[in-house]
């Protein structure tokens, strides 16, 4: 269990880190970009996105109290954007094709090389295939809530914490973002 | 507990909600543990995957601070703007002046109108006779300067004294 002491020490580190940006960027900006890509699915966005999630953590850094980490905090800030940034993308009335097409269909059938054979590797990629569809498929939040778990490995709480949502109610998305997936999962069998 | 677990309660599970029910269950049930298995493996797979594809951009490596930062360069924006302000209000101040100096101008002439105006009037009331019988005075060209009034009176006396 925490102590004052050390719930105090955490805050203090945490600002810390936050005033040092080199510091902030080299320890969390992969994760910043990778729930980006994985929530875009475009390596352009995802960068732009991670950009300006660090220069608005640099910059509102003075209003962070250290109420959560400084990971949900940056978390939280990277989800605002990547709202902002696929309303935007939903209004424009040209869509451009994207140049990565090919490197996502590929990822989405990645499996790693683990001497299984070729029928469970031929299911496990379809299965993934599945998870990665009906991902792509879910509405905002539940993906959000869905990736920053199963790809970001946060508890339910920190997941609060970055979405600004109530505990509850990352339960209750979480709930049917894995009712879709299985469901997808289900029909691809 | 003797029933399968539903699609629900596998969702459940998942999330983390299961009942000490449920997990002895899963423990006993082959069908039930293999299907949170194969949940778990896709789900992992996934996990793995994009953890992958991310890592493989080239935009996964940290950028340098500067190219987040770009307040860095403020002390190059910053003249830019001092130098803005100094001419927006130069522009204020030349205003009123230039509209001073249009005024100076407009007054000058205005001046320069009037007294050409009242040279005009001094000029008419100063004639002799009125400007449309200046040609007649010019045909008859009398000579008022050279003449006093005794000149005249002798001129009458000796015209009267030729008739007598």
């Amino acid at each position: 269990m925490a102590t004052p002491g050390t719930m105090i020490a955490a805050v203090e580190r945490s600002a810390s880190e936050i005033d040092d940006l080199d510091t902030l960027v080299r320890l969390h900006w992969l994760r910043v970009f990778r729930f980006a890509m994985a929530s875009l699915r475009d390596p352009d966005a995802a960068g732009s996105v991670a950009q300006d999630c660090f220069l608005r953590a640099y910059r509102s850094r003075g209003r962070f109290r250290g109420e959560c980490s400084t990971q949900a905090w940056l978390m939280r800030i990277a989800v605002n954007l990547i709202r902002d940034h696929a309303r935007n993308r939903r209004l424009q009335f040209w869509k451009r094709a994207p140049a990565y097409a090919v490197d996502l269909e590929a990822a989405g059938q990645w499996v790693p090389d683990g001497g299984a054979s070729p029928e469970s590797r031929a299911m496990a990629k379809e299965q993934l295939a599945a998870v990665w569809n009906a991902a792509g498929g879910l509405p905002e939040r539940q993906r959000t809530v869905f990736l920053l778990r199963f790809v970001e490995d946060m508890d339910l709480l920190e997941i609060a914490a970055a979405t600004g949502m109530k505990e509850g109610t990352v339960k209750v998305h979480l709930f049917r973002a894995l009712q879709a997936v299985r469901e997808r999962m289900g029909r691809s069998q | 507990m003797s029933q399968h677990l539903s699609s629900r309660e596998v969702s459940q599970w998942m999330i983390g909600e299961r009942t000490p029910q449920q997990e002895q269950h899963v423990r006993q049930c082959s069908e039930c543990g293999a299907e949170l298995a194969r949940m778990e493996a896709a789900l992992g797979l996934f996990r793995g995957s994009m953890r992958h594809w991310s890592s493989r951009q080239s935009r996964a490596e940290p950028p340098a601070v500067e190219s987040i930062l770009p307040v860095r360069r403020g002390p190059r924006i910053q003249p830019m703007r001092w130098a803005l302000v100094a001419a927006a209000l130069l522009v204020l101040a030349a205003v009123p002046i230039y509209r001073n100096v249009q005024d100076r101008q407009r007054q000058a002439e205005i001046a320069r109108a009037d007294a050409l105006l009242l040279e005009q009037v001094d000029a008419e009331v100063s004639r002799a006779v009125p400007r449309p019988m200046e040609p007649l005075v010019k045909l008859v060209s009398w000579d008022f300067s050279a003449t006093d009034g005794s000149d005249e009176n002798r001129r009458d006396t000796t015209r009267n004294e030729e008739i007598r």
